[in-house]
């Protein structure tokens, strides 16, 4: 029982911190809406008062408020896709969409950090069958991680790839890396997640590279 | 009097200034701590409204460097982001935190308030 209750904690604990990202990001978005909506209020205001109106100003606004409610559906979307992964314990997922929804997710928190997320992912789709919401805490957990242990030219690397009858995740950029690290910093939160997905988890620490094997299909009693 | 308004999203930051100005508050604006290191070793200012989040460096640690250079400044928080640990060091180290979206009557309010104390 109590190895089924550590990746939900780790689940639980990926879903709140993104959910306060994305409340922050809209809240943000709602701010310049809120300025623009309230500027054009001020200039309608000096309008009654005979201060010609100006085309321009105005279309600015309206371009401002529009690139807003834009951002804020991407926002939203993704938020969309994260809740609708629950939906199935165990599914058709393809990886590099998993990774990519993952990394538009931890871009803010990259962002704070000064830190460029890039991504290397191939044309081709890498389907597996496996826990989405599982390998999206890892995924999660894993750029988290990246992100605080970043090297340097503070750019870390995501990959994907075709890998025996599985796919890989690469992850490169770090300032140095063991496996003693990546232990420390998880707190043996890593360990259930990678049980359940069947995964395997490398370190190199000469390349400063950290991999994870995953099965093309997660075993059935893998399923929690 | 003179402010100082640090936040990176260029589209919000430039327009409350714009509105600030309709209402005869001069405020000067840029959108990292980097530009707001600069801006103040040429210009006095009696009022900071800080963005607590910021990439490269935080609205806090902003405070600290500009009230080295003018002490006794005051300064207006203000977030998006709502956690516990940011409204603790809101009310503790600010004049006033205040919550995005904000209403400018609000805001300037607050902003004569602190430049009362």
């Amino acid at each position: 029982m109590e190895n089924r209750k550590l990746p939900d904690e780790s689940a639980l604990t990926f879903y709140s911190r993104v959910s306060a990202s994305i409340s922050h990001e809209l809240k943000n978005s709602l701010a310049v809406i809120n300025e623009s909506a309230g500027f054009l209020e001020d200039i309608m205001l000096m309008a009654q008062k005979g201060r010609p109106l100006d085309p321009k100003q105005i279309g600015t606004l309206a371009g401002t408020i529009l690139r807003q409610v834009q951002r804020s559906n991407a926002i939203i979307k993704n938020m969309n896709r994260l809740a609708h992964s629950l939906d199935e314990k165990r599914a058709s997922i393809e990886l590099t969409e998993l990774l990519g929804l993952m990394v538009r997710l931890a871009e803010r928190s990259a962002v704070n950090k000064g830190v460029n997320l890039l991504t290397d992912f191939p044309e081709s789709a890498i389907l597996l069958t496996t826990c989405p919401f599982y390998l999206e805490t890892l995924a999660w957990m894993l750029l988290d991680f990246a992100i605080n242990n970043c090297g340097g030219d503070k750019t870390i690397r995501l990959s994907a790839a075709l890998s025996g009858s599985g796919a890989q995740i690469g992850l490169t950029g770090f300032e140095k890396i063991s496996m003693d690290a990546v232990d420390d910093f998880f707190s043996g939160r890593l360990a259930p997640l990678l049980t359940i997905l069947n995964g395997d988890l490398t370190v190199d620490e000469n390349d400063r590279r950290l991999a994870v094997m995953l099965p093309e299909t997660v075993s059935q009693t893998s399923k929690t | 009097m003179r402010l100082l308004l640090v936040d990176d999203e260029i589209d919000f930051v430039a327009t409350l200034a714009e509105r600030l100005s309709l209402r005869n508050i001069e405020a000067d604006w840029v959108t990292s701590a980097k530009d707001a290191e600069a801006i103040i070793q040429t210009k006095h200012y009696d009022l900071a409204v800080l963005d607590v989040k910021m990439p490269g460096m935080s609205g806090r640690q902003l405070k600290k460097i500009i009230e080295k250079k003018i002490p006794g400044i005051k300064t207006i928080y203000l977030t998006g982001h709502g956690s516990e640990e940011d409204y603790k060091a809101g009310i503790a180290e600010a004049e006033y935190y205040l919550m995005k979206p904000i209403n400018i009557d609000d805001l300037i309010a607050k902003i004569n308030d602190a430049l009362a104390e």
